[in-house]
């Protein structure tokens, strides 16, 4: 184990190396390779532990693992404002190509959670992507609009933070945490969720937020997950998820696929 | 610019990320260790804000994962936290080095990140300086008068203290969550080591936040914590009131920035700059 883990590499790639990456290699080589794809801003701060550990879990199992911060995130180049959805979706397919040239070729899934999960569907055919796990998927980007905004007008007056409520000045043109553009917005309220024409899965937190309940055509294939992240909670911002009954059901539904 | 990923240290066990600006000055370099257990980007991406604007102005830094936080593993030694803490830090002042070629490197700490930073600078004569953000501090009987004199003679808190409404308290007190915390050094052990890092001929600067009012509410609060040791040239102390604990606000991250950026500057200046 400890072998393997030295063996981690972390790494700058993509065009102008601007992309941060983070390789685990696998015991024995099964001809599948999983790309991680993190969703965004605070969640993606939130989630790196439990990325970490599925990571591990995955190369655990045989399967080699890329985790990547899109640009405008992470350690990726870019400032946050920068952060595009366009730009995201063709970060994902860098990625995938990234992840074949390491692993030597073969078959790649790849898991993600809300946004990155988005990402993962929209480029799921660029990307040559062969199966996707999606957590806790975006089924409504207005819905994650209008969320993300009411956080940052509680944040506003949140006095557990403030000594005093802050002036609109102070927190506009963010959400939480994180400076947006007004580009992002337009493309998040256009967001719908993609069905990739590939095998899915769909895992979904126990009390999924608004943003992120699937569609009815999707309950057959939603599989329920006990864990809260509590994704439109202002009190959560800097809490790390961690969760092994979601590394259980994405590490299962990803041998499955594989 | 230019960044690099590393894994690093006596047992490879580290993970961070060198930010080398476009001219080296070979001076000083900045380190940003762990807030709490958020990993090396900082909270909301503080750390990578503060690395880039430092590397634009010439400033080689790294941001990197103690031992068990973010991607960082186990060292495998047998060391208390405190200690593992300190050879952690001293691995990624070798790293800087090899790196950049400098030799005397500024700490940056937020939170716990504060007292790691604080236990490397007594600990290494290579510490140049250290940023403590929400660092040390205790409560004094002026702080105590502040945050409760104020509420005796309001009417606001009598009235719901009598009438036990909450209708107008706009803020629901949060739960405690189940955290893991480093107990603090005593402030007589503290004042003792900032005196000798002072004596090394330390810079040191104290940023706190409004966030931490439970312990700190004033900036008058920073003499009376430290005595005479507040005079000192070669300390500082500054209380951004407004601020939350993490800097959730970007203006309110921009404004650490232009602090540190100045604080620099004016401790460590560079004679070539990086643009």
């Amino acid at each position: 184990m400890k072998a393997r883990v030295e063996a981690e590499l972390p790494f700058y790639f993509g065009p102008g190396r601007e992309l941060f990456g983070f390789y685990h290699p696998a015991a024995a080589v099964t001809g599948t390779a999983v790309l991680l794809c993190a969703p965004f801003g605070v969640e993606q701060i939130r989630c790196h532990r439990l990325y970490r550990q599925l990571a591990h879990a995955l190369a655990e199992t045989g399967l080699p693992v890329l985790r990547f911060d899109y640009y405008g995130t992470g350690d990726s180049g870019g400032e946050t404002k920068d952060f595009d959805w366009v730009r995201c979706m063709a970060d994902v397919v860098t990625a995938a190509s990234e992840l074949r040239n390491r692993h030597g070729g073969g078959r790649v899934l790849a898991f993600g959670t809300r946004l990155g999960a988005n990402a993962a569907l929209a480029a799921a055919q660029a990307a040559r992507l062969d199966g996707v796990v999606a957590w806790d998927a975006i089924a409504d980007g207005s819905a994650l609009v209008r969320q993300y905004d009411s956080m940052q007008e509680a944040l506003k007056v949140d006095l557990n933070r403030f000594e005093y409520a802050r002036p609109d000045m102070d927190v506009s043109s963010q959400w939480p945490g994180f400076v947006r553009g007004d580009h992002l917005r337009d493309q998040l309220h256009a967001l719908r969720l993609l069905d990739p024409g590939i095998t899915s899965a769909w895992l979904a937190s126990a009390l999924p937020d608004e943003a992120s309940l699937l569609p009815e055509r999707y309950h057959q294939r939603r599989v329920s997950v006990d864990v809260s992240p509590r994704w439109d909670d202002v009190d959560c911002l800097e809490m790390a998820i961690l969760s092994h009954p979601l590394i259980d059901a994405a590490k299962r539904h990803l041998k499955e696929m594989a | 610019m230019h960044e690099q990923a590393f894994r690093f240290g006596q047992a490879r066990h580290l993970v961070g990320v060198v930010g080398l600006p476009a001219v080296i000055d070979h001076g000083v370099g900045v380190i940003f260790l762990n807030a709490g257990m958020v990993y090396r980007v900082g909270p909301f991406r503080l750390h990578v804000e503060l690395a880039r604007r430092l590397n634009a102005l010439g400033y080689p830094t790294l941001r990197f994962d103690l031992s068990t936080i973010g991607d960082s593993g186990a060292s495998g030694q047998r060391l208390s936290r405190p200690d593992q803490v300190v050879a952690d830090v001293r691995d990624a002042m070798e790293l800087l080095k090899q790196q950049s070629g400098c030799g005397r490197f500024v700490l940056f700490g937020l939170c716990s990140g504060a007292q790691n930073a604080h236990a490397a600078a007594h600990a290494d004569p290579r510490v140049a300086g250290a940023l403590f953000l929400d660092g040390y501090g205790h409560r004094t009987l002026g702080q105590r008068v502040r945050h409760y004199l104020p509420r005796l003679f309001s009417p606001t808190v009598w009235r719901h203290r009598l009438t036990r409404r909450h209708a107008e308290a706009p803020a629901t007190p949060r739960a405690n969550e189940p955290a893991f915390v480093v107990e603090p050094l005593p402030p007589a052990i503290v004042r003792e080591q900032l005196t000798d890092m002072l004596t090394r001929g330390l810079k040191l600067d104290f940023v706190y936040s409004g966030g931490v009012a439970r312990y700190f509410n004033d900036i008058r609060q920073f003499r009376e914590c430290f005595g005479r040791l507040a005079d000192h040239p070669g300390i500082s102390a500054s209380h951004f009131k407004e601020t939350d604990h993490t800097y959730v606000l970007s203006g309110d991250r921009q404004k650490l920035l232009d602090h540190v950026e100045q604080w620099m500057g004016r401790h460590f200046p560079l004679t070539r700059p990086g643009t």
